[in-house]
Parts: C-alpha cells; structure tokens; sequence
C-alpha cells in the first residue's frame, strides 16, 4: 500500500500524486510542501544533501501546493513589508552556507544503510487525518550523517542552524540539532497528543538558548494540536467535535502559512534573526499555548492521555447509556470503549468556561470564542430540529436530550409507569452547555411536545426551518429557545384539547368509570346479571362486552350519543378489590418498608381460596382504549386509577342493588309483610328491618359522599385547572392529582379505613344474602298459616332463638365495625383528610340510637 | 331502556292529574305536542325512555293507560292539545260509559268486567319494556273509579306482577269540604289496598293542596287546574332522577327503600318549594332559593302537601331530598348540618335518622327563574292522622249505616259488609304502627313472657331525638 523512494530526491507521496512539480531550490520545495502541511519524508536523508538536487521532486498535495509557493510570495512580501527586501544572492549565500555547514562527512559506503520508509496507515474514522506514517526517530540515525557538533561553528552559524531546525520544529519535525526527547514515540497515541519534546543541543551557545527554549514550546504545542485534531476528528467524537477541529485546522492552517512566510524570511533576509522570529512567533505561540491546553483539557476528558488522573473515576458512569445502545441495537462506540466521551455538549461547556475564564485576555477570548461559534453550529442544527421539529437527529449522542428508542409508543397500553412520557426523552445531565443550562428543561419539553405533535402528523417537516439562530453567540439564542417552547406547548395543549378533544374525553371517562349517569350501568348488570353471579373465572367475556356493547348502543341512552363508546371495553379482573388496593397501598409504601411486599405475598398466598369465590360483579373492570397522543394524558397508570375507582364504586352500588333487592323481600313477601299476631315475632322482624334500612342508608349515605362530595367537587376543580391549563405537564398532573385526591377521599389509600369500611360492607352483603335463611326460619316460627296468622304461637322456639342469634350477631357487627370507622374516620378527618368529617358526619347517621349516645359521649 | 315504569291512570281524578303530569314531562323532555321531539332538544343529558317509549317513526309515546268508567275527562284528553302523544289503545272507557257514581264497590266490580282488556294493555305495555321496574297508579281514593277500579287494579297488579314496585300517587280527600257523602267509605276500602298492595304511596292531600295553592300562590279558591298543576310538578319532581340519571337514586326502588324500612309504613309525604309562577300559573316569585333556604323550607309543615297536626310525638322515619338545579355538593353538606344543629328534624328514636339528597338536573327547556327547587320525600308518623280522620269520619258513617245500599248492590258485598270491618281493621293496624314507630321501644318485644328481642332496657327516653321547631 505504500509507495516508496530509493533515491535521495524527495517523493512525497500522498493521495494525490499525478500532480507532481519541480521546485528549483530544495529549500522553497521544502517550504512549499510543509505550507500544504505536509510531513515531508526523508528529510533526514534530505537534508544531508549538499546541492539541490536536480531532479529534487516533490509530489505535493494538490494544486494548492503549486499555488501556495506562488501566493507564499506575495503574501511574505506583503506581510514582511518593514523588512528589506533582500537580494537573492544574499539569500542563496546564506542557504549555501548553511548547507555546507551542515555537511556531513560524506562516507561513501555508510556503516549501516538509511533506508527509511513511508507508508499509508489504516485508515481511522477521522477522513481528514494524516494517514502518513511517522518519519523514523532521529536516533536512529547512522552516526555517521551526524552534524557537525554546534560548539565547532561560529555564533552566527549556530543561529542559522537554530533558525533553520526550528522551522522544522514548528512543523512538528525534528530538526537537524533540535530533536525530539529520547522516549517521544509518535507511533504513540498518547505521546504524539502531549506533544514532543525537544532536546536543546547541549553545546549551544548559552546566549541562543533561552529564545530556543521558548520558541520550541509553540512547537511542541503545535504538535499536540495537530495530532488532537487528528484524533479528535474521529468519528466517534462526535459533530461538535468535528466542527472544533475544523475550526482549529483554520488556524493550524494560517500557522502554517506563517512559517512559510517566516522561512522565506530565513532565505531571503540575511538580517533575520532568530529574535525576530521570536517576535513574529509570539502572538500565534499564544493562541497555540491556548489551543494546547484545550486540547489537552478536551483529550484528559476523554482519557485520551496516558497520565490523565481520573481515568477510572467515572469509568462506569454512563452504564444505562451503553446499555441503551446495546439495546438499540448500536455499535459500541469504537474499540468497546467505556470511557466517557467528552463530546457535544461538553465540549461546548468546555469552550464556554474556557471563554468566560479567558475573558480579560482579548486575543485568547476571541480565538476561544470563535471555536465556540464555529462547534456550536452542528449543535445549533440539533437543537433547531428538535425545537422546531421535535426530532432528534443525533448519531453520536452528544445533544443534550437522549432519545431512547426502545421505548415506543405502542407499549403505551401497559405502560403503567409513564415510561413513555417520562423516559423516552430524558436530559443528558452533564452535558448540558451552559448556554442551555437555565432553558434546558424548556428544551427538553418543547421537543417532547413538538414530537408527539409530529407523531401526530402535526408539524410541517418539509418546512425548512428558517429564520433561527445558528450559533450560541447569536443574541437571539434564548428568544429561540423560549418561542419554541412556548409554541409546542401551544400546538400541543391545542392537539389535545381541541384536536382531540380532551375534555370530552375526560367526560366519557368519567362518565363511564364514575357512572355519573349510570343509566347505561343499570341496564348493562340487569343484562348481563346472570353472567356477572357466576364465579369470575366462568364468566363468559366476549358475552358481557356485547351485552355492555348492547347496553352503551341502547337508543335514547345517553351513552348512545357518546363517541367514544366504542373504546369501552369490559374484563374480568381476578384480583380482588380490596387485595389490588392493599397492594397498592404497601408498594407504595415501599420506600419505608421493603419488607411490605414479602408479607403480602405471602399473605395473598392464604387468600387465594377466598379469591375463587370472586364473582363477576366484584370481578368486572372496564377498559379503556385510549388513542395517541391522549394516551399521554389518560395513560394506563390513570386509567388504572379510574379503575379501582370504578370498581369500588361499582362494589358500593352492588351492594345497594343487593339491600334494595332485601327490602323488596322484606315488603312484598307475605312472610316478611303480613303482622305477626306474636308481638316477638314482629318485633323481631321490626329488627331486621331496621337493621336492613340502616345497612342500606349506611351504603347510600357512603356512595353519595363519593360522588357527590369527593367525585363532584374535584371534578369541579379539574375543570376550573384544564380552563386554566398553560403547559402540558401541568396538565398531566391536574389530571393526576383530580385522580388521587379522589382515590384518597374515598379511603382507598388507607389501609386502615380500606380493612374496617370492607367488614362493614361484607356484612352487610353476607346479610343481604342471609335473607333466605331468616325467611325460612321465619316460616317455621310463624307456621304454615302465616298467611292468616291466627295464632300468636311461636311454632318452632328453638328455630326462632336461633334467628335471634343470628340478628344479634348482625347487628352487633354491623354496629361495632361502624364505630370503629367513625372513629378512625374522625381521627383521619382531624389529621389528614377534611372531607371525611362530611362523611362523618353522614356516616354517623347510619348508627343506631344507643351507637350515638356512646359516640356522643365519647366526643364530648 | 331499563327500569321502565307503566303509569296506570284511573279515574276523573287520576285522568286529569296524568294529563298534566305529562304535559309536564313533554315540556321538561322538549317533546312536542306531537310526540316528536324539539329541535333544540337534542342534548338533554335526559332518559325519556323511563316513562316513553319510541314508536316506528320516532315519536314518543308514554307509557301510560288511560282508564276511567265514564268518558268526560278522558275525552277531554283526546280532544285536547296533548292528544297525539298517547297510544290510542291505551284508553279504556266502557262502551255503556256510566262511571261508578262515587261508588267503591261499583268501580271495583267493573274492574272484574274489564280487567281482560286492561290486562291485555297492560301486558303489551309490559312486554315492551326491557325490564319492567314497576307500576305508578294514579287516582284519588274519594270517588268512585279511582278508588274502586284503582283498589281492583292494585290487588291484581300484585298477583300479577308480583315482582314489580307499584307506586300509587294517591290523592286523599279533602275531609272539610267534600262534595261526595260516602267519601270516607270509598276512602277506607281503598286504604286497604294501598296498604295491602301498593309499595309506596304518595299521599296528596287535596285539603293540603288547596291549601298550598291558596296560601302560597295568593289565590282564593285554586281552580283545579293549578291543584293538578301542583300535582304534576310533585310528580315530575319525585322522578327528576329516573328521568335525568345521575349517580344515585336512578331506579325506583333505590329512592323508596330506604324512605320505607318498615313495610307497613310506606305513606309518604312531599312537599316542594319554591312554586312559583313556571311551574303553576299565577305562582309567586321567591327570591332567595339557596340551598339552605330549599331546605328548610322543605321541612316545615306548612309546605307539606298533607294537613296534619304535628304532635310532640310525631317524627320522620325517613327524609329523601330532592334537590334541582345548581346545587354545590358543599352547600348541601352546609345545610344537612345546619339542619341538625338546630333541631330542624326530629327522626324515630330507634332507627337511622338521615337526610337523603339527591341531586339532579334540572330540565334545559323549561326555563327556571328559582336557582334551586327541591322536593321533599318523605315518611312522618303523622301521616296517621289522616288516617285516624279518614277512620272517623267512616265511624261516624258507619254507626249509622248510612249509604250502604248502594255498596250491598255490588259483588264485593254480596256477602255481607266484612269487606268493610276488614278494611277497617288494617287501617287501624296501619295507624297503630305509625304509631308504635313514634315510640322508642318499637324494636323490642314487650309484655310477653320470653323477652327474647329485648336486648337493653332504654324505658325512660325522649320520643324523639331532636325536636321540630
């Protein structure tokens, strides 16, 4: 692959090597080739030549190589204006002299052959990067081209020859004197980042050294720069970087157009000292002993450096990022690194502190500045996408918002965790430019919105975005950010309220799941009643979703007008109620007590047998099917919310159907309504009666506190917000919260009030369905002629005893667990929830007259 | 739709109050006087379906049987505005169209005549209901078809539909001035079937209705038309919430059971507030209807559409408010308390003691100028005193064995007059349980030997635990 040179004529070989271009004197040749940024091979070899070579060739880079030396010339004369043209003469004695200086004894047969060679490296994913290998080490000369040792010149000579080297050390090579430091290893990643270091000739004179000193540390920092921009430029490094490194190639690329002015100072000017070199080095040896630190800050970040001291600290700090590109499917960025890039965002930070650091140093402030302007461009582009488009077109991850893929829209039907929402697109926290810092929350929302919007089909992608800032400098930058986000806000809340008519929607729910006009219900449980008494496992589901279907399709319902009907859909939920809610409950409180979840596991695992007693009604949930993007809004951890809610309701309201049903027993069957004759006897059944009635207040009493004291005002409050609503997350939240505050006010977040208000309503439906029993002892006590109910004799003691037993017991329970709940209801009114005092208060009514003194007494 | 209810209407009475009762529903549900509904009644939030049912080409037609033994008022009906809406086979008038001559047992008697035609209507209305819920009788128990036909379809609704609530709105005679002799006979046999055989009765006092009508609405002599008016805004009210579904209270029978724990004591009074003139002509304007107001005006006697003397003992057994309108869930929980501190109430001693509410909407088309109207449900052991006065007045007729030949000619009492004695007598068990509910011992067995049902001995206890004020 690569192409060599025997002879000593130089034969550059690069990409383009056609275009070939004799020079007459090696030194413009040589000046030529380094201003095309050349590394020039052999040059060692090169350099021990005493005469210019005739057929000295030189395969330059492109034409620009042809033009530089012609534009050299005039810019230097430009440029070098104060300095007196000097007469080729005086230069080619100069050069002639040097040369014959620096002539080695020429050996005709050399102890060991110089063969150096050049080739092309593998290529790296960085397309501008040299891909030349790297000129051998100077100590691996033959001893025998050494040059003649400095002490043996004069100063002026010595002078010469520093100027010379030092030329070539600008351009990252060793010089004939000046070489690099014995363990520098360009091969070495590493090595070649830092920089060389070069070795002054220890015999030269003293009076030269120190302006050598200095002037070689801008070659080292050139060096440093150079190879950062080669690695740097790296694919994996990301836009941001690429953008830097082009903007840092500019300037590496005037550097070198300096040195080409410089060395045609060296040729030309005998009067060209190495001081004045220094004067003309001294500006760009700033702005390079900035690049450098840069660079160096830019590559420690990376742990690009050997001695980088936080290699291992956040090695592992990114694990869910490389996770997520495993996930992705991506490749692992390069080689499987670990390490933490420094890109992007970074990267921008980085120059950002580095230009308010800079900001008393005017030259250093607009450099930095400038490659800030320049790297922040791709950035811009991200930036403008995703706030105008709410897109992410980020390859190499270095936005600010990370996009995770895995998480698609289409599992929004059980995501119960807002993991859509609130992880698909998240903030890269550390790499935010702190240009974006304040803003970055609006930025990460504006494209969330615009992305659902666009999901929708409601932003114009072939649009070009126009008219917006392209760098961070502009000062229209916030302004951007801010119009942005308050236009995807806008779009957004307008999709969703007005598109798709949200508030409608949250209407429909509510009236499906909170049967705030239960007509359609009513008529769904008389349809489906005999499906729903069957245990929940055998209930038939496809038949209750027609029979719910027939029931919502209903004429003159109300539901038969309501769009959405078709979205309703019924299931058989085989947890109970109650189980679901403890569970709930304990996960939620999982924070304080981990060991919550165990216990119930366990416990869940005694009630199994009760659970096969579930019947359809305990059992019956609905479902919703909530379209995108308003499944954003009514997402499954609401619609589960309004589930348990329903269901809770629904339980309620079953249990009325049931008390209702009793008292239909109770006043229409012969038994139950026909005066006993036997004082006890009615007075029993007085009892049972009144037990039944209070049951029954007990139950409405509850299901009118749900929903029109907790339901009905916290709708109210939903309302008044959605009018007020400003951003979608607040949206988000006000429907959220209408939820729990509901959920909370109907006790079914207190596991306490859940355990005592669940006795009380099993024993009212156990006695609901004890009816049967009470009517048949009725009827042995009574005797066949209830009817006529001639006699006043109490036909079977024993049964009727046992009908007293089984009253007292009732009403015993009923009574107790009552008290117990008005208590705990008092204490939880007075300590968290004020709305349960109403309940309270309602609740109370429902107690007996000797349960209300002992109350009473207890409060006063 | 479910939970339909068939309105059975008999008599002159019950004729004319059902005419008004659904002229009112047709104004509330913008249904024209064709049946059709209105153009601007298309977003009602309503259930016409409870008490009409769609015919073929769309109109809505009650679910109501016109009977009656003589054909005035029913004609009057057929030839009168509303006179499209109704199924023209659901009138039953006899072709010898006599009437019963205030007679019970003649009304009675020409129930077993017809009985084969009206339960023919009344199982097609059935049939075409998805899940009958019940029946709602209206008549008035003083004259002869209402209270004679009425207490004949009411013993055979029971046989027949035995599953099915019958709700009567019974309109009771006014004992001062009657025009009919034997009113208090009529009254006590059909006492007996709405005991016996109805599930709840709305008691309607004509007294209390004249009353009402004169004193609230400043007229002299109310014309029967703002009587029936009253009526019809009661009914319409008392169904508010079948018609306008809501949370609660959507089927009748979970208005009515919990107003009625006891079986026996299923005689419930109304009263509503405000009337003004929307709902019956020539009405007076009351301005401040907040919720508190409606409230409490609901509870005081004056409002009640039954004139009783509250005694010291009387009491409610149970309270159903229904509130329409803009009603703020806060300001009634406002108003329950306020109720309760100041005693407005007082509740049997030996049971729950609560105020139901129930808050509906209010009908869009009919234009209210009161915020908030509420009607009052609910069952007070005074309601006894009707009876007792209903049971004079017979004992005073009956010592005398005054009027009876006309009853001795019909079949009830071909046998002799224990239909009578009988009736007697469960008026006056009726009367003793309102008034045993007055008492706090009602739950316990006294006097006998086993005291099985007494649990605790609370002798020495006010009647009631709050007082009317």
């Amino acid at each position: 692959m690569a192409s060599h040179t025997r002879n000593p004529s130089v034969a550059d070989t690069r990409r383009n090597a056609p275009s070939r271009e004799s020079n007459t004197t090696s030194s413009r040749t040589r000046t030529a080739s380094s201003t095309a940024r050349e590394r020039p091979e052999r040059r060692s070899e090169l350099r021990p030549v005493a005469s210019p070579p005739p057929s000295l060739t030189t395969t330059r880079r492109t034409a620009s190589g042809s033009t530089a030396s012609e534009s050299l010339r005039r810019v230097t004369t430009d440029r070098l204006t104060t300095t007196s043209i000097t007469t080729t003469t005086a230069t080619r004695r100069r050069a002639d002299s040097i040369r014959a200086g620096s002539q080695p004894p020429v050996s005709p047969n050399p102890i060991k052959p110089w063969n150096p060679e050049a080739m092309l490296t593998a290529p790296s994913t960085a397309p501008l990067a040299s891909r030349i290998s790297f000129p051998p080490h100077s100590a691996g000369f033959p001893t025998n081209r050494e040059p003649l040792p400095l002490n043996r010149m004069t100063l002026e000579v010595q002078e010469a020859h520093m100027l010379e080297d030092l030329l070539y050390c600008f351009m990252g090579l060793e010089g004939r004197y000046l070489r690099y430091k014995g363990d520098y290893n360009p091969e070495v990643e590493s090595d070649r980042l830092m920089g060389p270091t070069y070795i002054i000739p220890p015999n030269l004179d003293p009076s030269l050294q120190d302006l050598t000193q200095s002037l070689l540390k801008i070659a080292t920092h050139y060096s440093a720069v150079d190879a950062f921009v080669d690695v740097q430029s790296r694919e994996e490094f990301g836009a941001v970087s690429h953008a830097l490194c082009a903007a840092i190639r500019k300037v590496l690329k005037d550097y070198l157009v300096l040195i080409a002015q410089l060395e045609n100072q060296f040729l030309t000017n005998p009067n060209f000292t190495l001081h004045m070199l220094y004067l003309h080095m001294t500006p760009t040896g700033h702005v390079f002993s900035q690049l450098s630190s840069l660079a160096h800050e830019l590559l420690q970040r990376n742990s690009l450096l050997s001695d980088s001291p936080d290699d291992s600290d956040d090695e592992f700090g990114d694990v869910d990022d490389i996770v997520a590109s495993l996930q992705n499917g991506g490749d692992l960025m390069g080689t499987g690194t670990k390490r933490r890039m420094c890109k992007g965002g970074s990267v921008l930070a980085l120059l950002s502190t580095r230009l308010s650091a800079m900001s008393g140093d005017p030259a250093a402030k607009s450099l930095i500045g400038e490659l800030l302007r320049e790297a922040s461009r791709p950035y811009m582009t991200m930036l403008n996408e995703w706030l105008h488009r709410g897109a992410i077109r980020d390859p190499h991850g270095e936005f600010l918002i990370r996009e995770q893929k895995s998480i698609r829209r289409e599992k929004l039907d059980d995501d119960y965790i807002d993991e859509y929402w609130e992880k698909r697109y998240t903030i890269r926290e550390g790499d935010v430019p702190p240009q974006l810092e304040g803003v970055k929350i609006k930025v990460l929302l504006a494209g969330k919105y615009l992305n659902v919007v666009r999901e929708c089909g409601g932003v114009d992608v072939s649009k070009e975005i126009k008219d917006v800032p392209v760098t961070f400098d502009d000062i229209r930058f916030l302004e951007n950010v801010n119009s942005a986000y308050a236009h995807a806000n806008e779009s957004l809340l307008e999709l969703l309220l007005v598109t798709h008519d949200l508030p409608a929607r949250l209407r429909s729910l509510k009236h499906y799941y909170f049967l705030d006009r239960s007509d359609y219900f009513s008529h769904f449980t008389d349809l489906a009643a005999a499906e729903l008494k069957k245990p929940a496992k055998q209930v038939n589901g496809s038949r209750l979703q027609s029979l719910l279907e027939l029931s919502l399709r209903q004429p003159g319902s109300i539901t038969a007008n309501d769009p959405y009907k078709e979205d309703v859909k019924v299931e058989m939920n085989e947890m109970a109620l109650m189980k679901w809610l403890m569970k709930v409950i304990n996960v939620s409180g999982i924070g304080e007590d981990g060991t919550d979840l165990m216990a119930d596991e366990t416990r869940s695992a005694t009630s199994d047998t009760q659970e096969k007693e579930l019947n359809g009604y305990s059992a019956l949930q609905l479902n919703y099917v909530v379209p995108f993007p308003l499944s954003l809004v009514i997402s499954r951890k609401t619609v589960l919310r309004y589930q348990l809610i329903f269901r809770y309701l629904v339980s309620l309201r079953q249990l009325e159907a049931s008390l209702a049903t009793t008292w239909q027993d109770h006043s229409q069957l012969p038994i139950w309504k026909h005066r006993s004759r036997n004082p006890a006897v009615e007075a029993w059944k007085r009892r049972v009666w009144t037990l039944r009635a209070r049951m029954l207040i007990f139950v409405q009493q509850l299901l009118y506190f749900c929903t029109n004291e907790v339901i009905e005002p916290n709708w109210n409050t939903l309302q008044e917000k959605l009018d007020k609503v400003k951003t979608v997350d607040e949206l988000m939240q006000d429907h959220l919260d209408y939820l729990d505050s509901c959920l909370k006010e109907c006790m079914l977040t207190n596991s306490k009030l859940l355990k005592i208000h669940t006795k009380i309503m099993q024993t009212c439906s156990f006695f609901c369905s004890f009816q049967s029993t009470f009517a048949r002892g009725l009827q042995s006590v009574e005797g066949p002629d209830a009817r006529g109910a001639t006699s006043d004799v109490i036909h079977d003691p024993g049964v009727f005893e046992k009908l007293h037993l089984h009253l007292n017991k009732y009403e015993e329970n009923f009574g107790r667990h009552l008290k117990i709940l008005l208590d705990v209801l008092n204490y939880y009114a007075a300590t968290e929830t004020v709305v349960l005092l109403g309940l309270c208060a309602r609740l109370s009514t429902a107690m007996s007259e000797e349960d209300h003194r002992t109350l009473d007494i207890k409060f006063r | 739709m479910p939970r339909e209810i068939i309105t059975l209407q008999a008599g002159q009475c019950g004729n004319s109050v059902g005419s008004q009762f659904w002229q009112q529903l047709c104004l509330e549900h913008g249904i024209n006087q064709d049946g059709n509904l209105e153009d601007f009644a298309t977003e009602g939030g309503d259930r016409k379906d409870v008490f009409f049912y769609q015919s073929d080409d769309t109109r809505y037609i009650p679910r109501a049987i016109l009977l009656d033994l003589e054909p005035r008022v029913i004609n009057t009906i057929q030839t009168g505005p509303y006179k499209n809406i109704y199924n023209p086979e659901n009138f039953y008038v006899p072709k010898d169209g006599s009437g019963a001559g205030n007679i019970w047992a003649a009304g009675f008697a020409a129930g077993e005549k017809l009985w084969d035609d009206v339960s023919d209507m009344i199982d097609r209305e059935a049939d075409g209901s998805d899940s009958l819920e019940g029946f709602m009788l209206l008549h008035s128990i003083a004259g002869g078809t209402g209270s004679g036909l009425g207490s004949f379809m009411l013993e055979r609704l029971n046989d027949r539909y035995p599953k099915k609530i019958i709700q009567t709105y019974s309109v009771f005679p006014d004992n001062s001035s009657s025009d009919v002799v034997v009113q208090p006979y009529n009254s006590m046999l059909s006492m007996r079937r709405l005991v016996q055989n109805a599930d709840s009765v709305v008691v309607l006092d004509n007294g209390a209705l004249t009353r009402i009508a004169a004193d609230r609405l400043h007229v002299q002599s109310p014309s029967f038309a703002q009587t029936n008016q009253l009526v019809s805004t009661v009914m319409s009210a008392s169904t508010t919430t079948l018609r306008y579904p809501g949370y609660m209270h959507n089927d009748l029978v979970g208005i009515i059971a919990s107003l009625i724990p006891t079986p026996r004591c299923h005689f419930l009074m109304t009263s509503y507030t405000p009337f003004t003139s929307d709902s019956v002509e020539m009405g007076k304007t009351v301005r401040k209807t907040t919720v508190l107001d409606v409230m409490r005006r609901l509870l005081q006697p004056k409002n009640r559409m039954v004139s009783t003397n509250v005694s010291k003992k009387s009491c409610y057994i149970s309270i159903l408010n229904i509130i329409q309108g803009e009603a703020d869930p806060t300001d009634v929980h406002k108003s329950l308390l306020r109720i309760r501190e100041r005693r407005l109430a007082t509740f049997i001693p030996w049971g729950p003691a609560s105020i139901q509410v129930a808050l509906t909407k209010k009908s869009p088309y009919v234009p209210m100028s009161t915020r908030v109207s509420g009607l009052m449900l609910s069952n007070h052991t005074s309601i006894a005193q009707l009876f007792k006065r209903i049971m004079t007045q017979y004992n005073r007729l009956r010592q005398r064995n005054a009027f009876l030949e006309n009853y001795k000619k019909e079949a009830p009492f071909a046998d002799g007059l224990q239909e009578f004695d009988e009736a007697k007598a469960v008026v006056q068990d009726l009367i003793e349980e309102y008034e045993a509910a007055e008492n706090p011992n009602y739950l316990q067995y006294e006097g006998g030997s086993s005291g099985l049902g007494a649990t605790s001995g609370n002798d020495a206890r006010e009647p009631g635990r709050t007082r009317m004020e």
